[in-house]
């Protein structure tokens, strides 16, 4: 990986992963040695959080789906109505133009 | 395809068969829950008070909820999935109802006919920021949004989002992951930036 995605995974062992003895003094250290990392953190976290809602949001569609799929009208059961309907039109047209 | 058999058991090793089910097979688990349990969820919520409607965003919130424990690890199910699931609805809507009753009750006070309070501006100001950070998801293509979600939400193991999208092993698809992920990262970041110097 290069550089910048090896920071990139840095930063996300620190917000997402299990603090190891010793990591928050390197971390201090890290932060005095570079400029950008405050801002990177932030920007990271907050991306983790967009992410969270944006899953949670994808997840209410997929039950929404879900839920449709075991309650919802059935394309079927319309395909039958109209062809029961169709069928009934049709015998009385023909009815009607057999009787003139 | 295998139907799990995930409803009546309520040991450790149930929530650790319903976790990995859930992480690799979700629409299948999550259609067979649904099936076993939305029934009692929507007698339960018509017998209290409830419509359909009601019954159906409450079953939503309490799957929501359960996903999120049991991919987490933190489900400890002492009783079946199906029971547990009926539990977590039961009390979201009691929750619910005590809400709606609260808020009648401060309708029909005169205190209340007033300009509905705008909110805190910190809060007006988190939720744009949430709105901005959906909206780069959103922009990032449906490979890179797919590969972040099922990664960081649906928490689905490295190997099988390395199949799904046909990467040769977990460190391409780990790669990719990063690489996602550092596209969204400087999108925020270059706001934060802006937010900052103004």
């Amino acid at each position: 990986m290069r550089p910048e995605l090896k920071r990139l995974q840095q930063i996300e062992q620190h917000l997402l992963g299990v603090p190891q003895p010793g990591q928050a003094e390197e971390w201090a250290l890290q932060q005095l040695l570079d400029a950008d990392l405050e801002t990177d953190t932030e920007a990271q976290r907050r991306v983790y959080q967009g992410l969270y809602v944006a899953g949670q949001r994808q997840l209410r569609r997929e039950l929404e789906a879900i839920h449709e799929r075991l309650y919802g009208p059935r394309p079927g059961r319309w395909r039958q109505l109209a062809a029961a309907s169709l069928r009934v039109v049709c015998t009385g047209w023909s009815r009607f133009s057999g009787n003139h | 395809m295998k139907t799990l058999n995930l409803l009546p058991h309520s040991s450790p090793q149930a929530a650790v068969q319903l976790r990995h089910a859930l992480q690799t097979n979700r629409d299948q688990t999550l259609t067979q829950l649904y099936q076993h349990t939305f029934p009692m969820v929507r007698h339960h919520v018509l017998q209290h008070g409830g419509t359909a409607q009601d019954a159906k965003d409450v079953f939503h919130d309490a799957l929501i909820v359960f996903y999120e424990k049991a991919v987490a690890g933190t489900l400890e199910l002492t009783a079946s999935a199906s029971t547990y699931l009926v539990a977590v609805a039961r009390n979201i809507w009691r929750r619910e109802v005590d809400r709606r009753q609260r808020c009648n009750l401060a309708d029909l006070n005169e205190e209340h006919l007033q300009m509905p309070d705008q909110g805190e501006p910190a809060e007006a100001g988190a939720a744009a920021e949430e709105v901005s950070v959906l909206d780069y998801v959103e922009r990032l293509g449906e490979k890179c949004k797919s590969i972040l979600l099922s990664f960081y939400y649906f928490q689905q193991p490295l190997e099988q989002i390395a199949s799904t999208h046909q990467y040769r092993n977990v460190r391409s698809a780990t790669v990719q992951k990063f690489k996602c992920l550092e596209r969204l990262r400087n999108s925020v970041r270059n706001v934060l930036t802006e937010t900052f110097s103004h």
